[in-house]
């Protein structure tokens, strides 16, 4: 039997109703590094789900049994049968699933590389315009607009504006220092890329769109948890509102979107973390959900 | 030695405050108050400079007369520009810590902040 609507199926239950369910539940923002893996081992598990669906879908029928003996083979769940000859046809299957996962990885390259040189040039000017404070382990750029930014990667750099620095309190400036210093240190950037490089594959899927979105204000809070750690939440919600307020344009026109507001009600309303007992269930879901199309893979080869 | 670019933000940073063309020996002899540093040095890393684009020159006399292209407020503009700016990818090369928002959702911010308030008040 072939394997493929099954696999199509579970593609359209990963692709499609794990991201509503998601985004439906309470627990995300309570626990965002642990939403930030689910949504990425999801995207991970549909691109192997769609590969293995090719696969399937390429290979020649009557070649398809010896395939998926040679594919259980390769699983180690057979023993005694030697792996069957491969013929052309069998190798010209294997072509549309390397396609699919080397288009996931090569957006992502060229995402990781896109960013590099961006923040390559950018602080190349930097570096000369700024002054570099070893008091705040940032540099400061002469300018009246509120502003902090981060150049993570390869020689990472902590911006704040001058205006930041007389806007902010010392324990703001604190704060908005831990939050960045976060993204540094998590290297925030490639989880960023991968869910873009996933999102230029999929483009409409659900799962792309929310999963691009949503990896993007978990990361945001990840790095304000970490800033409460050295700050009380009142400080830090002051400071993203004084720096919203600050370099907001005059004009109404919305380039940033409501993840600031999103975050402020966050900090604002605290919650617990979830119970230990669903984070750990949640942890093992996101470890295994890559792992399910294999397995479906090769059990709906025998039956 | 130090690295070049260190060199090349120290006699950038001298242009930028005198705000007036100066020779490479002007900066040679205001960088040797504070440690001593070798004219062909300085003059090395002021060609490179200019070979970038950072500096103009002219000749004086017999000796170059260096001037920054822009000021220092412009290239701190256009970096600002670059980090704040709505391009779609942005957020990946550059994380701000807030996104710039319209007054309207400054609005809600407040909002927001204001409950907080009146919720841990008396």
């Amino acid at each position: 039997m072939n394997a493929a609507p099954v696999l199509l199926g579970y593609a359209g239950a990963v692709g499609v109703l794990a991201p509503r369910l998601l985004l439906r539940s309470a627990w995300p923002y309570r626990a965002p590094a642990l939403a930030v893996a689910s949504w990425l081992a999801l995207s991970a598990s549909f691109t192997v789900t769609v590969a293995l669906a090719a696969y399937q879908l390429a290979a020649p029928t009557e070649h398809l049994h010896a395939d998926l003996i040679g594919l259980l083979h390769s699983c180690g769940l057979t023993t005694g049968t030697g792996a069957p000859d491969p013929t052309v046809a069998t190798r010209l299957a294997v072509v549309p699933p390397a396609l699919v996962v080397l288009l996931v990885l090569g957006f992502f390259v060229l995402e990781v590389l896109r960013g590099r040189r961006t923040r390559s040039r950018h602080r190349k000017v930097l570096d000369l315009v700024g002054h570099r404070s070893a008091r705040l382990g940032a540099t400061v750029l002469d300018h009246e607009l509120p502003a902090a930014y981060c150049l993570p990667g390869h020689r990472p750099r902590i911006v704040v504006s001058a205006g930041a620095l007389r806007l902010l309190s010392a324990g703001q400036l604190d704060a908005v220092l831990a939050h960045e210093r976060a993204h540094i240190a998590g290297r925030h950037h490639l989880a960023l890329a991968a869910g873009m490089a996933f999102a230029k594959t999929f483009g409409p899927l659900p799962l792309a769109r929310h999963g691009r979105q949503q990896t993007a204000v978990l990361l945001e809070m990840i790095a304000d948890d970490r800033a409460l750690r050295r700050q009380p939440r009142e400080v830090l919600a002051a400071a993203m509102y004084d720096m919203a307020a600050g370099a907001a344009p005059a004009g109404a026109f919305a380039v940033g979107g409501p993840s600031a507001l999103i975050r402020l009600r966050r900090l604002l309303t605290p919650q617990r973390r979830p119970h230990a007992a669903l984070r750990g269930s949640v942890a093992v879901a996101a470890a295994a959900v890559p792992l399910i199309p294999l397995f479906l893979g090769c059990v709906h080869g025998i039956s | 030695m130090r690295r070049l670019g260190e060199l090349e933000a120290e006699i950038m940073d001298r242009l930028w405050r005198w705000r007036r063309p100066a020779t490479v020996r002007e900066i040679v002899d205001d960088i040797n108050k504070q440690r001593p540093l070798a004219y062909t040095t300085v003059n090395t890393v002021a060609t490179i400079l200019y070979n970038k684009g950072w500096l103009l020159r002219g000749k004086q006399g017999r000796a170059w007369v260096y001037s920054p292209i822009r000021t220092r407020e412009q290239y701190s503009a256009a970096l600002m520009e670059e980090a704040l700016g709505a391009s779609e990818d942005r957020p990946a090369a550059l994380a701000h810590f807030v996104q710039q928002m319209s007054p309207e959702e400054v609005g809600a911010l407040r909002e927001a902040l204001a409950t907080a308030d009146r919720q841990d008040g008396p």
